[in-house]
């Protein structure tokens, strides 16, 4: 247990040359097998090979995940993680896990990745896990070194491990990549009907007429739902609904009645006993959900 | 349509935004759309490989599609940048991967090699029988040997479990589509690359529902056929439309569940 309170230690490695970033990932996974712990390690393909190598005869009791498609979006990110932290955790009581980051080229989604990593502190505070994201430090942008500070309580390098000054509540890195929501005019209002299902009925049909492929339209039959049962539930009601397409995206906004909440984690905490799961399973489903008050109410805007 | 059939670098702006979506959304037809449209680019950057990197050139442009198709699953249209601009990051990202990946050296045991050779021929004998591509328990049945020592040897090779499905190659060609970029025949080498390739969609949510449960939530929100009220499916099936609605309700809710089941979180550690 760590000194706030959580199960999780999330950490990260900023490493140089190949050498050191295996050297420290396998002291750091040996340490916990001894200790009876789980062990994983997600890295690409070259990545993986070497570590594999590296650990020898212990590699065989070490799960091994090629992470180069799974940091796609940030919620679908949690969501790969945390299945593979839940099969790992069903056998031993407590996991290590080392984690190369895939941070991609354009700046306008480092903060997006920032987000991320804010997020992963709240999303996984429950679990027993030990996780060491890695970061490779050649060709590594600025904002993302300065992310990794503010992100992470402790962060280990050539030097050892550091306490970070620059940590920060997840929330506000969270903030900072929610950008703010602007009209959408081109959304036409429809009926929501007498209860969920016939709201559903009413979504296929939108879908069906913005040409939705088919795989897509359950995504978003379930994501709705989610929402919508939440609006009924603990939002006084549906006030409105607007559909259409924005951005090339079909769009469903759900507004209701009630006071709404602020809180960017919405929907990115990872399952646990006494805790809603609507949301963390609408923004899977989804390319992203905004949250925001308006004149009308308090809106979910889900893009598909 | 026939716009898609033209070179990436003639798509307006806004047909390129809307192919990436459609490809991100996971359809077979638009994700082989995208990879016709930047295949003579993908090509490009594999022709900068130097010959003798240990790779051959089919293979740099399949791992490039690869790159191409993670891209689509993360370019965000509302960013400034362009897709190319932003995919072919990914794009040379997986090359460069794979090729550091095959200039390894490896040193295998002579168990370890008698045990790949036996993984190679179950794989081909399964490939000729069933004509698609064996499960790690399928080569295990076939080699008598376990799942992690399927997994351990297959490792050596290529690629190990992923998060998510990734795009497989099969067939083999001796063209080098790199060779023939500036070859007005070209376009017909990349046919044959993409018809060697397996373009899949990304994810099916709804095979791990029963086949009633499929056909009812298919047919009530016209999922691929014309919509149907409860009476009408329940009707079908000889049910009522009660109980086709509680059918429809149990998928609904296994779904969900598949997306929402909590982890053991046990004691914690010190």
């Amino acid at each position: 247990m760590t000194s706030d309170g959580t199960a999780l230690r999330h950490n990260a490695f900023v490493y140089e040359t190949q050498d050191e970033y295996v050297a420290r990932s396998v002291a750091f996974l040996r340490e916990g097998l001894e200790a009876g712990e789980g062990a994983i390690v997600a890295n690409t393909r070259p990545g993986l090979a070497v570590m594999r190598e590296a650990l020898g005869a212990e590699a065989a009791h070490v799960t091994f995940v090629d992470d180069s498609a799974a940091y796609t979006r940030p919620a679908r990110t949690l969501a790969a993680y945390h299945k593979v932290y839940a099969e790992q955790l069903a056998k031993t009581p407590s996991l290590r896990a080392v984690a190369d980051v895939q941070c991609g080229p354009d700046p306008d989604e480092w903060d997006l990745w920032i987000g991320y990593e804010a997020v992963f502190n709240r999303s996984f505070a429950h679990l027993p896990a030990w996780v060491l994201c890695s970061y490779n430090a050649n060709g590594l942008p600025d904002p993302v070194v300065e992310g990794v500070w503010r992100t992470h309580p402790e962060v280990v390098d050539e030097d050892g491990w550091t306490t970070s000054d620059h940590y920060e509540d997840p929330d506000r890195p969270l903030r900072a990549t929610t950008a703010e929501p602007v009209p959408l005019p081109e959304l036409r209002p429809v009926a929501f009907g007498r209860d969920v299902e016939e709201f559903r009925e009413q979504l296929a049909r939108e879908l069906v007429a913005e040409k939705v492929p088919e795989a897509k339209m359950l995504d978003m039959l379930l994501a709705a739902t989610e929402i919508a049962t939440n609006a009924l539930e603990h939002g006084g009601g549906v006030g409105e609904v607007r559909v259409g397409r924005a951005e090339g995206r079909f769009v469903c906004e759900i507004v209701d009645r009630g006071s709404g909440f602020d809180d960017p984690g919405a929907g990115y905490l990872a399952p646990r006993k006494g805790a809603g799961t609507g949301l963390w399973v609408a923004r899977q489903l989804t390319w992203r959900i905004d949250f925001f008050r308006s004149p009308q109410g308090f809106t979910a805007r889900s893009w598909l | 349509m026939v716009w898609l059939m033209r070179p990436a670098d003639r798509l307006t702006v806004q047909q390129e935004r809307d192919l990436v979506i459609a490809a991100e959304a996971g359809g077979p037809d638009a994700r082989r759309d995208l990879v016709e449209a930047f295949l003579p680019s993908i090509a490009g950057l594999a022709h900068r490989f130097p010959h003798g990197s240990g790779v051959e050139r089919q293979e740099l442009i399949q791992e490039g599609v690869a790159g191409l198709l993670f891209a689509a699953q993360r370019y965000d249209s509302a960013l400034n940048t362009p897709f190319w601009a932003y995919a072919s990051f990914w794009v040379r990202k997986a090359m460069q991967e794979l090729v550091e990946e095959m200039s390894r050296p490896v040193a295998f045991s002579d168990r370890a090699a008698r045990g790949l050779a036996q993984i190679r021929t179950a794989r081909g004998e399964h490939l000729q029988a069933h004509s698609t591509e064996p499960t790690t328990g399928d080569l295990g049945r076939a080699t008598g040997f376990t799942l992690q020592q399927v997994e351990s040897l297959q490792a050596i090779e290529r690629t190990p479990r992923g998060m998510e499905e990734r795009l497989s190659a099969e067939g083999e060609t001796t063209a080098t589509v790199g060779d023939t970029i500036i070859d007005p025949v070209a376009q017909e080498e990349y046919e044959r690359v993409l018809d060697e390739m397996e373009i899949g969609e990304v994810r099916d949510f709804a095979a791990q529902l029963g086949d009633r449960e499929r056909t009812v939530i298919r047919a009530h929100y016209g999922l691929g056929q014309p919509p149907q009220t409860l009476s009408e499916i329940g009707r079908g099936l000889g049910l009522t439309a009660e109980r086709a609605r509680q059918i429809e309700l149990g998928a609904l809710s296994k779904l969900r569940e598949s997306l929402a089941q909590p982890a053991p979180a046990g004691d914690a550690r010190i």
